[in-house]
């Protein structure tokens, strides 16, 4: 057991490495930040100028068409979504598997969340081309003639799903920033900084650390995190029915709920590596995000592949084994037809790509790790548009069949959305504390240092 | 610090981690009743007059039935060596056991088989080549569901399963006496792969065993449904196996109500999982209503099985989710203990509700030979499992992360 | 030890004694080095029966709970309840609204279809319980809470980082100032410090900036539901916005309009010349027309089966398509010719509907071909309209099939009855 001098300087050490991020004068923030930022704001700006003549224009404006109703929109939202749920897994279904290597992530991936919920939000909304009707039609308030929203539909469990998500994973990362706030609080106080001191001490709502408060703090920390968790496999179920409940063939396949689900962790982890791998070298987090929390992370990307790769051997074993011909067709279809490269990248990023992860090198290989996961998020997009482009340029009717293509709309619209969810998670990075560091000084070994023996 | 921490500084003594003679009397008796339950099950089949068809369905359900548990417990092997577990260190002998039971499996897969291969038509609807000649969509899937291709796929999975739980069992047992750390290196980076095969195996066995009774039917998330109800079988056994044993006089130092908290919350997730796999199933088939889909539920919704199916949701996941939510319910080993018992009753259930209706679509028929069938295949389980790892310490006892078991507190 | 004090207070303006203000002394503050002294201090100040006293760490110590006897949060509990309500409000909601306040029909799913809405309860049970939690949490923690005397204390501000501290609260009934200082120190206190803070009208009263924002937010706060309210109570007769033209002012043509992109000026179009829809070709005479090699068809197209099934299917559409005129029994005498008859018709030039069965009649429909009936029931003839768009080719040929049987049994002699039926002729 460490004594008390040495878990002292740990925790000391925890304090200023993470809180010097919030607490540094601009001019020593990273360059790399700056340019990071300075071109996710172009991206954003794009994003706002896309929506802009969106609502203007209209939905023609993108490459959707009959047959195609849903496209690069529905495509995005779900890659989003599914980006979010690392956050959530990390915070809350590692937690409650006791993993203590997650307190040096978690703070980030649920920031991560909650910026790719609110990204993702933005499709839904919009691809309805009037989003202003789409608010008031949703939410259960009776429109005219008194005609209540249909709650039958997935597309209506989509909005209590996702507003339920967001809503959640604010409250839950809210919760876990108050006692790091208090101490950003403590440290402005302290060096006469009374303005940011004032403005982190009312979002930390007067915490002060009391043995009573941290009490009822852990339950509730635990009841959401308990929550949390079927929380996230509900909410990629919904957004699966949104596919699944329907009759189109390559759509209506039982497995959709938990493969999306496993999906979304896969995709949402290797985002995950994506931004932390750059932050810690940045901001100098390499004692806190070791190299073995890393590891275990390429470990949990590969063991999501293999579920997706198992959900796509089952999805073509089944359709060959029903026999219907519609449904054989359409994974013939995929494989060989009109858009077979999108479906042999989407294989190749998501069941080649991770193999790469059974071997120690690429788990630490920072460069490696991050253009693998890079491939892993460009597979699951593919993912998503395969799905949705196969089905949709192919259905029963073949004077409906034609060739889907995105227009620089799309494009824009999806650049932007990266955009906005960059921008966000640089702004975090500055002012609020990246790393969970009551949770990293729970989690270390001097957490019950000193004191006279073993109590 | 608990009383229970002050009391394992020192272990439990070596007799009281094994079973000693008291293998060969379950042994004996397992074998026995087995194979008593078993023939007089045979004979009332074929009493019966109906080309043992009714002794089929009851047979698969046993045989099924003890196959989950079996599976369920090379997934607890699997997952621990995977993860690299700390807390489930303690129950992973009792685990490895249990596997041990799949050489009798295999017996028992061949009474399945065989019949199958001699032309019997009683069981599964594809094995009748004048039905099939007559009927398009099995005319069509005809290459993958005929008799020689299932009997081979049989082989493939017991091949793969016995392979895979003689691979760990017998590591984990030689490290009990070398206590070399490689060993559990070694597993650790089998496990990957293993899981794969586990996987596939358990999966293609769900299709083929199950979902083949209804050939024209067909949900890409059966094989994860079975697995489903193969993990809660698995926790709610260990329970039970480690109340009985305590209750004996063994392991009570070393497992602990930290352990069977842990094991409550294992079976209360899969239980949730299970509800999840299941409503997923139900919901997505009956919200579009095609018809070649819906033949599966539609004996289950409107005949007399609409109760049973009402029996399952709410005896199967509602009761049992709210009942063992309480950390005083999982932390008392003998309430713990009874609920696992009415779990492992309801996945019985489970499984007679997912096989009995291809045997009678409109009602509901119980049979003593269905509990002669499961008491029969249960007791040669035991006998295999006790024939494999009847001898072994119940404990790894010198897993290098045991220590940590032992010690391990829930918060 | 004063000295230390002075070094140690927060430097405020507030600490001058203004008028009306007073000091109170709120209590000892005691640091320890490590969470393991907090834990054994905090053990010793709970026995010896202090009330009013809290422990203060920068992170939840494992063990700290029994150390300071906290008994167990009531918070599962209201969690549960709030869950409870989350389910029965969303099952409330969803029958209500979509199976009594105006009912929905979608693809002929129950109204109240339980498994359609397990997905929104699921939602609200967790969004009830979160903010349960969340709400919950805070109100019993009575947080926000900005302002404690605690915070005085400059070398408190470790707590957030890396101290760990004890403070005892004059209010407790077994506090005495010597003996609640010595025992802190007895149990391995690092340093023991009074808190007090001083208090004026001033401090006690909300700060007016802040009085401000709240109340200019909340004015403001509620302009867009005066906006609401206004629009949605008056009328108004000027034209709404547009704000997105397209959307109302469309680049489309709507049926009988003008259109000036072509010389006729009209917005509907025939067909293009030459062109069949999918589907439409129907190049089979036989089946289409009722014709074989360009002359009436005596056989029945092989589409058709010939059975009893097709037969009573045929005797259903007859009945449904011809008998008003031509009668049940295919002899012309339907209801139509009854009441033509009854209000005087024939003297007007009523001609009768054909019978179909009479062999002796000038148009012998017996003797027509199976195609020639099928053109008649098609297209017509005489005041008989023609019948093709309202009954599909397949039925047409299933009345042909039923009529034909309706003739052979108008003009059967004994020998087309079967031998075992004869007995009950007679």
């Amino acid at each position: 057991m460490s004594s008390a001098a040495e878990a002292s300087k740990f925790f000391q050490g925890v304090t200023d490495t993470v809180c010097d991020i919030v607490e540094r004068p601009w001019r020593r923030m990273p360059k790399a930040w700056y340019i990071a930022l300075a071109i996710s704001s172009c991206a954003a700006g794009l994003l706002l100028v896309a929506l802009t003549y969106l609502v203007f224009t209209g939905i023609g404006i993108w490459g959707n068409n009959n047959s195609e109703g849903w496209a690069w929109d529905i495509t995005n939202f779900v890659f989003w979504i599914g980006i979010g749920h690392a956050g959530t897994l990390i915070s809350a279904i590692l937690f409650l598997m006791r993993q203590k290597w997650r307190t040096s992530i978690n703070r980030a991936a649920e920031a991560m969340t909650i910026f790719a919920v609110m990204t993702a939000g933005i499709f839904p909304l919009f691809h309805t081309g009037r989003p202003w009707f789409a608010v008031y039609w949703l939410l259960p308030l009776p429109n005219d003639m008194s005609v209540w929203p249909q709650f039958r539909s997935p597309l209506m469990w989509d909005v209590f799903a996702v507003s339920t998500y967001l809503t959640v994973s604010v409250l839950f990362w809210y919760v876990g920033l108050v006692p790091d706030v208090a101490t950003l609080r403590d440290r402005f106080a302290e060096r006469g900084q009374k303005l940011r001191a004032a403005i982190y001490g009312v979002l930390a709502m007067g915490w002060r650390g009391s043995g009573r408060q941290w009490h009822r703090f852990e339950k509730a920390y635990l009841i959401l995190a308990a929550l949390s968790t079927p929380l996230v496999l509900s909410v990629h179920s919904v957004v699966s029915f949104d596919f699944a409940v329907g009759q189109a063939p390559g759509w209506h396949t039982t497995i959709f709920p938990p493969y999306f689900v496993a999906g979304a962790i896969f995709s949402g982890f290797a985002m995950v590596l994506t931004l932390m791998i750059p932050a810690r070298y940045l901001f100098g987090l390499k004692d806190i995000v070791r190299a073995d929390h890393i590891e275990a992370m390429c470990k949990i990307i590969l063991a999501t592949g293999m579920m997706v790769g198992f959900s796509y051997a089952t999805e073509y074993f089944i359709a060959w084994y029903g026999g219907n011909p519609y449904e054989r067709f359409t994974f013939f279809n995929r494989a060989f037809g009109p858009f077979w490269w999108s479906a042999w990248i989407m294989m190749t990023c998501n069941v080649v790509v991770p193999q790469a992860f059974w071997f120690k090198w690429c788990r630490t290989n920072p460069f490696v790790i991050v253009f693998l996961c890079l491939l892993v998020n460009v597979g699951m997009w593919f993912e998503r548009f395969v799905i949705i482009c196969t089905s949709l340029t192919r259905t029963w009717t073949p004077s409906s069949w034609h060739y889907f293509k995105p227009t620089i709309w799309d494009g824009f619209t999806l650049i932007g959305s990266f955009g906005l969810f960059f921008t966000l998670f640089l702004i975090f990075l500055r002012f609020l504390p990246a790393v969970a560091m009551f949770e990293v000084k729970v989690a270390s070994e001097h957490h019950h240092a000193g004191g006279s023996g073993h109590h | 610090m608990s009383s229970f921490e002050s009391a394992i500084s020192s272990h439990d003594p070596p007799d009281r981690l094994t079973l000693g003679p008291a293998a060969l009397r379950l042994k004996g008796l397992g074998l026995a009743v087995g194979v008593v339950c078993m023939a007089v099950a045979i004979v009332w089949g074929l009493a019966i007059g109906d080309d043992m068809r009714r002794f089929f369905h009851s047979y698969l359900l046993a045989f099924t039935y003890f196959l989950s548990i079996a599976l369920g417990a090379l997934f607890y092997v699997v997952i621990h060596h995977l993860v690299s577990a700390t807390w489930s260190v303690v129950f992973r002998r009792l685990a490895e056991i249990i596997t041990g039971a799949f050489p009798a499996l295999f017996v028992l897969m061949l009474g399945l088989v065989l019949p199958i291969l001699a032309g019997s038509h009683s069981l599964f609807l594809w094995t009748d080549s004048d039905v099939v000649a007559h009927d398009h969509v099995l005319l069509v899937k005809q290459s993958y569901l005929n008799a020689p291709f299932f009997a081979v796929r049989m082989l493939i999975y017991f091949a793969v399963w016995m392979w895979m739980s003689r691979y760990f069992m017998k590591r984990s047992v030689q490290q009990d006496e070398t206590g070399d750390v490689a060993l559990s290196n070694r597993l650790r980076r089998v496990s990957g792969p293993a899981m794969i095969a586990y996987a596939l195996t358990t999966a293609w066995a769900g299709f083929d065993l199950l979902m083949s009774l209804t050939p024209h039917w067909f949900s890409t998330i059966f094989g994860v449904y079975y697995f489903a109800g193969a993990a809660i079988s698995i926790y709610c056994l260990l329970a039970i196996f480690s109340f009985a044993l305590q209750r004996s006089g063994r392991m009570t130092r070393t497992i602990s109500p930290e352990h069977y908290h842990d094991l409550g919350k294992m079976a209360n997730s899969f239980t949730l999982f299970w509800a999840y796999i299941g409503f997923s199933q139900f919901m997505l088939i009956w919200a579009a209503n095609i018809p070649e889909e819906t033949t599966f539920f539609r004996p289950r919704m409107f005949t007399e099985w609409k109760w049973a199916s009402l029996v399952l949701i709410i005896f199967h996941f509602v009761v049992p989710f709210v009942g063992m939510m309480s950390r005083h319910v999982k932390r008392n080993p003998p309430v713990l203990a009874a609920w696992a018992v009415y779990m492992l009753l309801l996945h019985a259930f489970d499984l007679f509700w997912v096989i009995m209706p291809a045997y009678s679509p409109d009602a509901i028929v119980f049979h003593p030979m269905d509990v002669l069938c499961l008491i029969g295949a249960g007791g040669i389980c035991l006998f295999g499992a006790l024939s494999v790892g009847g001898n072994v310490k119940l404990l790894a006892v010198r897993d290098p992360r045991l220590e940590a078991s032992i010690r391990f507190i829930n918060q | 030890m004063a000295s230390d004090e002075l070094d140690n207070e927060v430097t405020a303006e507030s600490d001058m004694l203004l008028p009306g203000s007073e000091t109170v002394f709120y209590g000892l503050l005691a640091e320890y080095d490590s969470p393991g002294a907090l834990l054994q201090a905090a053990e010793q100040v709970r026995d010896a029966g202090y009330e009013k006293w809290d422990c203060h760490a920068p992170y939840p110590v494992h063990g700290l709970d029994p150390a300071m006897g906290i008994r167990s949060t009531i918070l599962p509990v209201l969690v549960f309840a709030g869950g409870i309500t989350g389910t029965a409000t969303a099952i409330l909601m969803q029958w209500w609204m979509n199976a009594r306040a105006w009912q929905w029909v979608a693809s002929g799913k129950p109204y109240f279809s339980v498994a359609q809405q397990i997905p929104i309860a699921f939602e609200l049970t967790v969004l009830f319980s979160a903010f349960t939690a969340f709400w919950g949490m805070w109100f019993l923690n009575k947080l926000p809470q900005v302002w404690h005397p605690l915070f005085r204390k400059k070398r408190f501000l470790k707590a957030s980082s890396n101290g760990f501290f004890i403070s005892v609260e004059s209010q407790d009934p077994s506090f005495r100032r010597a003996d609640t200082e010595k025992l802190l120190r007895e149990a391995g206190a690092v340093a023991v410090e009074e808190v007090s803070y001083t208090t004026s009208p001033e401090q006690r009263n909300v700060p007016r900036p802040l009085l401000g924002f709240i109340l200019l937010t909340t004015v403001l706060a509620l302009v867009p539901f005066a906006f609401i309210a206004k629009y949605r109570t008056t009328h108004s007769d000027k034209p709404h916005f547009y704000i997105v033209g397209d959307m109302d002012f469309q680049q489309k043509r709507r049926p009988q309009s003008e259109s000036d992109v072509f010389a006729d000026s009209r917005a509907d179009r025939v067909g293009v010349a030459g062109t069949v829809a999918r589907g439409e070709l129907k190049e089979d005479d036989h089946f289409y027309r009722g014709l074989v090699d360009g002359e009436w068809a005596t056989t029945f197209p092989p589409q058709l089966e010939i059975s009893e099934r097709r037969m009573r299917e045929g005797e259903e559409r007859f009945q449904i398509y011809c008998t008003p005129c031509h009668g049940q029994a295919a002899a012309g005498n339907g209801m139509i010719h009854q009441r033509a008859m009854a209000v005087g018709a024939g003297a007007t030039g009523w001609v009768q509907p054909l019978n179909l069965v009479d062999t002796t009649a000038q148009l012998n429909v017996v003797r027509q071909p199976h195609g020639q009936i099928f053109n008649t029931i098609s297209n017509g003839i005489r005041t008989m309209p023609g019948y093709k768009s309202q009954i599909p080719e397949m039925d047409r040929w299933k009345i042909v099939l039923y009529l034909r049987a309706i003739q052979r049994s108008r003009n059967a002699s004994i020998e087309d009855v079967p031998p075992s039926k004869r007995p009950a002729l007679r």
